[in-house]
């Protein structure tokens, strides 16, 4: 799974922090997150969009398995 | 005002649960010195020397804990989120997976190979090498893709 989070967060100039603390996570998962290292609940997908004023399709690409 | 609330009770709970921390990590450090020192009183060196390392163990990941969890309290972050909670998950699943293993060899190899000076140091040993499993697998899991 490949995230556009980086994009989104330079676009709003939002830092990792900025964005934990307007979701209510940690740092560390907001860095997953961007890597693609960790595959989000729902809830937590929906938070993060809405913070950087986007939709969960936008933000999150899911590639097709082989 | 919700949200004000919500971070409110958040921070009570990190508060609470950074006390709980603290106060287990003291228990169990402290419950690992009194094994140790009954060990050494008794002559065995070795369940002496397996409940300092032990304790000391338990030491430094409780003061790498708290010393993180303090540094995110300050930036007002939470002390856990969605993620660390399925690291905590997944690593207390395979510590407790792996220490049946280690357990079902602890009592297949005592008498034989392993001479506990009693039922309770062979317990003893099991629950302190599975926080050291936990510990283990939680650093591994902290880095991994989950």
């Amino acid at each position: 799974m490949k995230t556009r989070i980086k994009e989104f967060r330079a676009k709003y100039n939002f830092t990792q922090e900025d964005l934990a603390r307007k979701v209510g996570v940690r740092r560390e998962t907001i860095l997953f997150l961007e890597k693609g290292k960790y595959n989000p609940s729902l809830k937590l997908a929906h938070d993060v969009a809405r913070a950087l004023k986007t939709t969960i399709d936008e933000l999150f690409i899911f590639e097709k398995r082989k | 005002m919700l949200l004000i609330n919500n971070m409110e009770v958040r921070e009570m709970k990190d508060k609470i649960r950074m006390t709980a921390i603290i106060i287990v990590s003291l228990l169990v450090i402290a419950t690992g010195t009194l094994f140790s020192l009954t060990s050494f009183m008794k002559g065995d060196i070795a369940g002496g020397v397996a409940g300092v390392f032990i304790a000391i163990t338990i030491l430094v990941f409780a003061i790498f804990v708290f010393m993180r969890g303090y540094k995110d309290m300050k930036k007002g972050f939470p002390l856990q989120d969605e993620r660390s909670r399925k690291v905590i998950e997944k690593a207390t699943s395979k510590a407790f997976y792996v220490s049946m293993y280690l357990l079902l060899a602890i009592g297949f190899l005592s008498d034989d190979l392993i001479k506990f000076r009693d039922v309770s140091q062979a317990t003893g040993i099991a629950v302190g090498v599975m926080a050291i499993l936990f510990a283990v697998f939680w650093a591994y899991y902290n880095r991994m893709e989950i």
